[in-house]
């Protein structure tokens, strides 16, 4: 799943020639070996490290606020989403949907590493989603939309349905 | 071909001036202050009208999609500029508007489609020239969904730099 995630990303920032990535231990930890330097491990890792590979440092973000921002959604990302069980994905989407009422991106007014991250580790619950429920957390749902139809972005996974106008306009927010 | 678009200075069409911006590096467009606003295209055509000016600079760079990528697109530009026009900038209630455009925005980033088109640049430019909405801005929280589209596109290029630059000669008295 990692290694997908990462030849995608790869394909997103543009950079030409894929790198050979292999698995460490049994929770698969992707592993980057270069031939001028020591091993890269994680996935946060590699995924910086591709960044700035492709000369989009601004990926990472753009103020020092914005950089703390985009980290901690990296570390959002592996600590809670990723191996999540069934009964973390609602706080999951809840926490979401509160937090992006107000913004476009994660870090706020700009695209980040964050969001395709954060896209590509979430995929997998919103791809399950009724259409109420996309509804329910419909700030995370506009968020979801908005970056699988960002340039380059989606790749290796399939696009979701999402509905443009609200059917249970019963309940607000 | 070269474009002149002249604006009135005292009431600037922020509308035209962010289409103008957006397609300057795909066509000539110079801007100049006057009394009316006027896209000079030749000696024969000329448009005066906010709107129509924006058509056709969206339309003179089909590059930039502008105008939305098909028709069904196109369709719902026509709709966003109309409702620029006459129900952001009319007469009629504003908070019905406002409602409407809260609606509209829940499940989108921008108006029409996954990028911006002319709708943005219009309800934007409307909704900055009126001072009833710079009113309603201040009680935070009443339309979420427009607060957050109004504020990400005032933080992007052109709009910064175009709403800094003409909206300060409109503000209203204090």
């Amino acid at each position: 799943m990692a290694l997908k995630e990462l030849s995608s990303l790869e394909k997103a920032l543009g950079l030409k020639k894929p790198n050979k990535y292999s698995t460490q231990g049994d929770k698969k930890v992707p592993v980057l070996q270069r031939s001028n330097g020591p091993a890269l491990s994680g996935l946060v890792t590699i995924a910086t490290y591709l960044v700035r590979e492709a000369n989009r440092a601004e990926l990472l973000g753009e103020s020092a606020e914005h950089r703390a921002i985009v980290q901690q959604w990296l570390e959002y990302r592996v600590t809670k989403v990723d191996g999540c069980q069934k009964e973390d994905i609602k706080t999951i989407l809840k926490d979401l949907n509160t937090y992006l009422e107000d913004k476009v991106y994660l870090a706020g007014n700009q695209f980040t590493l964050a969001d395709t991250l954060m896209y590509y580790g979430i995929h997998h619950i919103i791809v399950d989603l009724a259409v109420q429920e996309k509804e329910k957390y419909v700030n995370v749902t506009r968020w979801f939309d908005h970056v699988q139809h960002y340039p380059g972005i989606r790749n290796h996974l399939p696009p979701v349905v999402v509905l443009k106008n609200r059917v249970y306009t019963g309940s607000h927010h | 071909m070269a474009l002149n678009l002249i604006i009135n200075s005292s009431n600037p069409p922020l509308g035209a001036l962010l289409a103008a911006e957006l397609v300057k590096d795909s066509v000539t467009v110079s801007v100049e202050d006057g009394k009316d606003n006027k896209l000079h295209v030749s000696e024969s055509v000329q448009f005066s009208d906010v709107n129509s000016i924006a058509r056709y600079l969206a339309r003179v760079a089909p590059a930039l999609g502008l105008y939305g990528s098909n028709m069904l697109e196109q369709t719902e530009v026509d709709h966003w500029l109309e409702f620029s026009a006459q129900r952001v900038s009319g007469q009629s209630g504003l908070a019905v508007s406002l409602g409407e455009l809260d609606k509209a925005l829940a499940l989108r980033t921008f108006l029409v489609g996954h990028s911006l088109t002319l709708a943005d640049l219009c309800v934007w430019a409307a909704l900055k020239g009126s001072s009833q909405w710079q009113s309603i801005q201040k009680q935070a929280g009443v339309f979420s969904h427009v607060d957050r589209w109004f504020s990400f596109l005032g933080s992007q290029v052109p709009f910064n730099t175009v709403g800094n630059k003409y909206a300060s000669s409109k503000a209203p008295p204090l």
